[in-house]
């Protein structure tokens, strides 16, 4: 086992030094938006952040399913379910910031509208995935198939994702980036949500490596079974 | 298909989740030879054959099909091969004519009806050709099972004790099927625990419990 | 070319036949239909929908009624073939594009005598009367066929994994979930006699079941030969 490298305990402290950062300035640096119920806006730091990480390790884990698929490595399959477990805890997340928000402003914890239907396919999809995962013994089947189910999911998201809204409506709140493309957003507010995102995306990697190299020993130990 | 096939296997080991069936094991065969593979029961012969045939995964370990000393893309190893296994049945609610026609119409076969008749009759089921399969008695089946490992005139034929539920008549007429394929350059790899079947190859590769 | 349709045909035939001589699947598709469609039409009956609000609950109701017997039925052609064993024979005799194109065909076709059944039932309990039966039409196809090629490839991956029943509706729906919501969407429009809406689900239901198709045709050979 290699010892934890100088250059990732300085990261590891920058990044618990970051995290710290975000969470004040999330309640005292940046202003309450308008428009919004009381504080209820400060959500966004965190509400934002964790449904990015959901579709980053989403991302991921159709990359790792991909090239599973072409090199049959084991270690792309390790990445894969890795990135899958993370992004279900994140995806999680996503989903009860989204709807305690969702309850503040529009009084209802969950009103199906397309957003909140994407996370809830994101959702749906971690849920399927490891529950074929779990149905599967032989390791190299479980590997490909739930690499295919990866990629088949894959596919389907542009159209939920960019489709569905035009055919159905949303009363979810503009995304930061809105249709004519410009940024309607205290620049406060706009500092600190992109030092979260920042500060997320690092966290996401960290626990990310972490979980690679806890299952690539656990499955070391059933290897040396054989 | 006329040209023979060597297969060879080196240090293949396969593990279901933690159960190792087994671990490092090689061997080869070459045309005209019969490759006899033995073991107690769960010592993986059938899942050796499966592996061999391509229909598995090994979890380590490399199988070759070599024609003229070129090796066979794995999806192409099911052209070159047939497999009469205790696993793998024929469709119960089509009769034994069906059964091998549509075998053979997928196989892509040219005049197949000829030839489904001919494999008919060489296992003995020509009297049983319209009884549905799932009126069959297991010897028939079996048989039905080795005729369909025939029909397509495979260079190498994967055979999974292939005399069980067989009579004694079946059972020689079995013996000279395999004496007569062998003779004919065929390569054979033959998965038993019974003694007289033991005896028919020429190589051999025991598996450990 | 001539020769994979003449294999895929035989594959389809073989299924058909099987099919003819069992009912198994067809049973399980329609017994699902009809019974969801009596208990819809006693708790709802076709009269208690407000006037406004029938084109949208109808359809959406119709479409459930139709994905939920899809799920009791759509994965028999696989999971027989590894129930009876019957499976190995087909993989080593078969080009993988052969047997799918024969089951694609096959469920298209089974879900095709299930709508034919459904739909009349549906008109006559529910007091569901189209606008534009050409659109509906074109709906139903154009769905019918998605609909049995997605599940068609979900269903060839979970006939080699454990709890097979359950697994195929949780895989499946995430997938499906896009696609309901197109063709609740054609079947409303086309209920109000509108073709712009129609022909806009219509593209959006067509380009899935294209993209459906070419990811099907890549990875399916992947999943069969697993």
């Amino acid at each position: 086992m290699s010892r934890p490298s100088p250059l990732g305990t300085v990261l590891r402290w920058g990044l618990f030094a970051w995290m710290s950062l975000v969470i004040w300035a999330a309640f005292f640096y940046a202003p309450a938006a308008a428009g919004f119920q009381g504080q209820s806006s400060r959500i966004v730091f965190f509400h934002v952040p964790t449904a990015w990480v959901a579709t980053l390790a989403f991302l991921v884990s159709c990359i790792a399913s991909i090239r599973y698929l072409r090199s049959r490595d084991p270690k792309e399959d390790i990445r894969a379910s890795a990135a899958s477990a993370l992004g279900l805890t994140f995806a999680i997340l996503a989903t009860v910031t989204g709807s305690i928000f969702a309850r503040i402003m529009w009084g209802s914890y969950w009103n199906w509208d397309p957003r909140e239907t994407s996370i809830t396919f994101l959702l749906l999809i971690y849920a399927a995935y490891f529950a074929l995962r779990a149905a599967i013994a032989d390791p190299e089947r479980r590997a490909t198939m739930s690499a295919v189910y990866a990629i088949l999911a894959f596919v389907t998201v542009p159209f939920l994702v960019f489709v569905v809204p035009r055919i159905y409506w949303s009363l979810h709140p503009d995304t930061i980036i809105n249709t004519q493309g410009r940024i309607k957003m205290d620049s406060r507010m706009f500092q600190v949500l992109m030092g979260s995102l920042f500060g997320f995306t690092g966290l996401f990697s960290w626990l990310y490596s972490l979980e690679c190299r806890v299952e690539g020993i656990r499955r070391r130990r059933q290897h040396e079974v054989l | 298909m006329s040209e023979g096939v060597r297969l060879e296997f080196d240090g293949l080991a396969k593990r279901f989740d933690l159960r190792v069936v087994f671990r490092a094991v090689s061997g080869a065969a070459e045309p005209g030879e019969v490759l006899a593979i033995t073991g107690p029961n769960g010592s993986g012969k059938s899942t050796l054959l499966t592996i061999l045939c391509g229909l598995l995964r090994a979890t380590r370990g490399e199988v070759r099909y070599l024609a003229d000393s070129a090796e066979i893309p794995r999806d192409r190893w099911r052209k070159y091969l047939g497999i009469v296994a205790p696993a793998m049945s024929l469709y119960e609610n089509l009769d034994a004519l069906e059964n091998l026609r549509f075998l053979a119409l997928v196989r892509g076969m040219r005049d197949s009806e000829a030839r489904c008749c001919e494999c008919l009759e060489a296992v003995g089921l020509d009297p049983a050709r319209s009884t549905t399969v799932r009126g069959f008695s297991t010897g028939m089946h079996q048989r039905l099972k080795i005729a369909q490992a025939i029909l397509h005139d495979p260079p190498v034929l994967f055979l999974d004790e292939p005399g069980s539920n067989l009579d004694p008549a079946g059972q020689d007429w079995l013996e000279e099927l395999v004496a007569r394929e062998r003779g004919r350059g065929k390569t054979v790899v033959l998965a038993t625990n019974d003694r007289r079947e033991m005896e028919w190859g020429t190589r051999r590769v025991a598996l450990s419990g | 070319m001539w020769r994979f349709l003449a294999e895929s045909g035989a594959v389809f035939a073989k299924d058909l036949r099987t099919e003819f001589r069992t009912r198994v699947a067809l049973n399980a598709l329609g017994l699902f239909a009809v019974t969801t469609l009596a208990a819809v039409s006693y708790t709802i009956g076709p009269y208690r929908i407000a006037e406004n609000d029938r084109p949208f609950l109808l359809a959406a109701l119709l479409w459930i009624v139709i994905f939920f017997a899809a799920m009791a039925g759509l994965d028999r052609t696989f999971v027989k073939e590894e129930d009876t064993h019957t499976a190995p024979l087909l993989r080593l005799s078969a080009d993988p594009l052969v047997v799918w194109a024969g089951k694609l065909l096959f469920n298209f076709v089974l879900l095709g005598v299930l709508i034919a059944i459904l739909v009349p039932l549906y008109m006559v309990l529910m007091g569901f009367r189209v606008d534009s039966t050409a659109g509906f039409l074109l709906v139903l196809g154009a769905g019918g066929y998605t609909l049995a090629v997605t599940t068609t490839m979900v269903a060839a991956i979970i006939a080699r994994a454990m709890s097979r029943g359950a697994l195929f509706s949780v895989l499946s729906l995430p997938l499906l979930l896009p696609l309901l919501i197109f063709l609740i969407q054609g079947t409303r429009a086309a209920v109000e006699g509108s073709a712009e809406g129609v022909s806009e689900a219509l593209r959006a239901v067509v380009s899935l079941g294209g993209v459906m198709t070419v990811v099907s045709v890549v990875l399916f050979p992947v999943v069969w030969n697993e």
